[in-house]
């Protein structure tokens, strides 16, 4: 389980951008953090992972703080944490599989790391993964070779590759058409049931969190406006989540479309 | 873009608006044209005030015919053979590969400290300065300047040659690794992978087509320094051998043999560095 406690984050000086926030994200869930653009949705992905470093407050992943680890510590944790960004952020030049593959380097000593060596089990397991997320035929592909969602399924796959116990995604399906959304966003809702991980989803579409999340945390202005199964979800809850800042204005406008 | 390029005349013409007098050039271009005429007007009166040394100058270019036609219409060998010719050749051609490869494994590593997305920005601009600073002399100075300390001979060939090598591809190699994505870094870094399994596993890759082309030009002017410093450092290479058809036999067939090997060499080059080249932009 993913328990945020109490995290605040300033940016320079005086650039309030995360306010006490507060939320839990269950394995086996698919968590949507939703919110105006601006409202610190990236903020939060890339804190829990230590990208950027917060001011205050604790970040627990199975009662184990993050902010605590040392420098090997955080390396140690952050290779099972998964991440998959709005631009894929693929080695381009590489292929499909030898993108997946770099999902263990994080477990590997400098050395092999450096080589590149990866067992026979590990080549295996790369190509299997990527026959799962529907790309068995692509492995040997050059990923600039491949359409943008073929190239975020490469990115899940190379994710998944670290065993991990939680997969962070910034936009994953901004760039991508309606019907390679649906294909991602399939996947990572079967993979949170089938493997029991914590899926944490920035999204500023609001129809597909409605779709696809189990649970919802809605962000504003840096401040958490609302908790719960998306079930409860409503009009009201939604007011709130993206009440008329200028910036708000423009994202629901955005999605009535 | 349209509006970064507006103001720049008004800050080279500030007191335009006052006068009249419309130019058709801007300053930077006057200052060109006043320089090119003060070097025409040198090179006038140098012409006219040489000192000739009672040089007749239909002669002296007689004379650089018959040599020119000596040299390039009737190659042939002289005092050595051309199996002594060929191996020396080749020692040119070794000289250039070792030092440029040499060179380049060891500019990968500095260059990485030289590159300001991956390095501190103190440690990178240092490492740039110094490049700068070995850049700015001449590699067959480096060549004289080791030979006072090792002894003229082919070992201060390699190390001056090696040595200024570094200087250039660090520049060129480090400017690469500032090409890539500082995403894909990030986003193996946040995967827990270590500083050096990035550089060989994501940026490597990224850039190897730039590398290899840059470590192909810097092949090439090996090759030619490796020709000049061999005269200079008496290495036993082609440019030694050159050095004495042409100063001290006076051998111009030789002299013209040696050229055209020169050449073929350099030809050879340009082709493979084209094949080279042409294949890694098909595949990028
Ligand atoms: N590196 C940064 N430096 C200063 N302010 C930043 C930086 N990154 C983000 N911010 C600010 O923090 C707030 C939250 O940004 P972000 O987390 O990117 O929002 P979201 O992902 O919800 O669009 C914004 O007001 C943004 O301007
Ligand atoms: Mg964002």
């Amino acid at each position: 389980m993913l328990k945020v406690i109490q995290l605040d984050k300033t940016y320079g000086s005086n650039k309030h951008s995360l306010k006490n926030v507060n939320f839990t994200a269950q394995p086996g869930e698919v968590t949507a953090i939703i919110g105006p653009s601006g409202a610190g949705k990236t903020t939060i992905l890339r804190s829990i992972n230590q990208l950027i470093r917060d001011d205050s407050g604790q970040i627990l992943l199975d009662g184990q703080d993050i902010r605590q680890a040392n420098k090997a510590g955080l390396r140690k944790i952050r290779h099972h944490i998964g991440m998959i960004f709005q631009n894929y952020n693929l080695i381009s030049p590489l292929t499909a599989l030898e993108n997946v593959l770099h999902g263990r380097l994080g477990a590997k000593s400098t050395v092999a790391g450096m080589l590149g060596l990866y067992s026979n089990e590990e080549k295996t397991e790369a190509l299997e993964l990527l026959d799962e997320v529907g790309l068995k035929e692509y492995a040997y592909q050059r990923c600039d070779q491949l359409s943008g969602g073929q190239q975020q399924r490469v990115g899940i796959a190379r994710a998944l590759m670290q065993h991990p116990k939680m997969i962070l995604c910034d936009e994953p399906i901004a760039s991508l058409d309606p019907k390679s959304t649906k294909i991602v966003m399939d996947i990572l809702r079967r993979l949170a049931k089938d493997k029991q991980l914590i899926i944490l989803i920035n999204l500023h579409q609001v129809d597909i969190a409605m779709e696809y999340a189990d649970h919802v945390v809605g962000i504003n202005s840096g401040a958490i406006v609302f908790e719960g199964a998306t079930k409860t979800v409503d009009d009201d809850v939604l007011q709130k989540i993206y009440r008329q800042t200028d910036d708000a204005k423009t994202v629901v406008s955005a999605n009535e479309n | 873009m349209i509006e970064n390029s507006q103001p720049k005349p008004k800050t080279i013409q500030p007191v335009a608006p006052q006068t009249k007098h419309v130019s058709l050039v801007t300053r930077p271009r006057k200052i060109l044209r006043g320089v090119l005429a003060g070097l025409a007007i040198i090179t006038i009166y140098s012409l006219a005030t040489l000192n000739n040394g009672n040089l007749v100058f239909a002669d002296a270019f007689k004379s650089l015919g018959v040599n020119l036609n000596a040299m390039f219409l009737h190659p042939g060998v002289g005092q050595d053979t051309f199996g002594q010719l060929l191996r020396a050749l080749v020692t040119s051609v070794s000289l250039a590969m070792l030092t440029t490869l040499l060179g380049a494994v060891i500019a990968f590593f500095i260059a990485v400290g030289a590159a300001r997305n991956l390095a501190p920005s103190w440690l990178a601009t240092t490492i740039k300065a110094v490049m700068a600073f070995i850049r700015a002399i001449p590699t067959i100075l480096w060549v004289l300047i080791y030979s006072v300390v090792m002894g003229l001979g082919a070992s201060a060939a390699v190390v001056g040659l090696t040595f200024h090598s570094v200087a250039y591809l660090v520049k060129a190699y480090s400017e690469s690794i500032e090409e890539t994505s500082q995403d894909t870094i990030e986003a193996l870094k946040a995967s827990g992978v270590g500083f050096w399994p990035i550089v060989f596993q994501a940026i490597l890759p990224s850039i190897v087509p730039a590398l290899l082309s840059w470590t192909f030009i810097r092949f090439e002017i090996n090759f030619a320094n490796a020709v000049a410093v061999g005269a200079a450092a008496g290495a036993d290479d082609i440019g030694y051998f050159l050095f004495m058809a042409g100063s001290f036999y006076f051998n111009f067939h030789e002299v013209g043999l040696i050229v055209y090997l020169l050449l073929a060499v350099a030809i050879v080059l340009e082709l493979v560095s084209m094949k080279l080249r042409g294949h890694y932009l098909k595949h990028n």
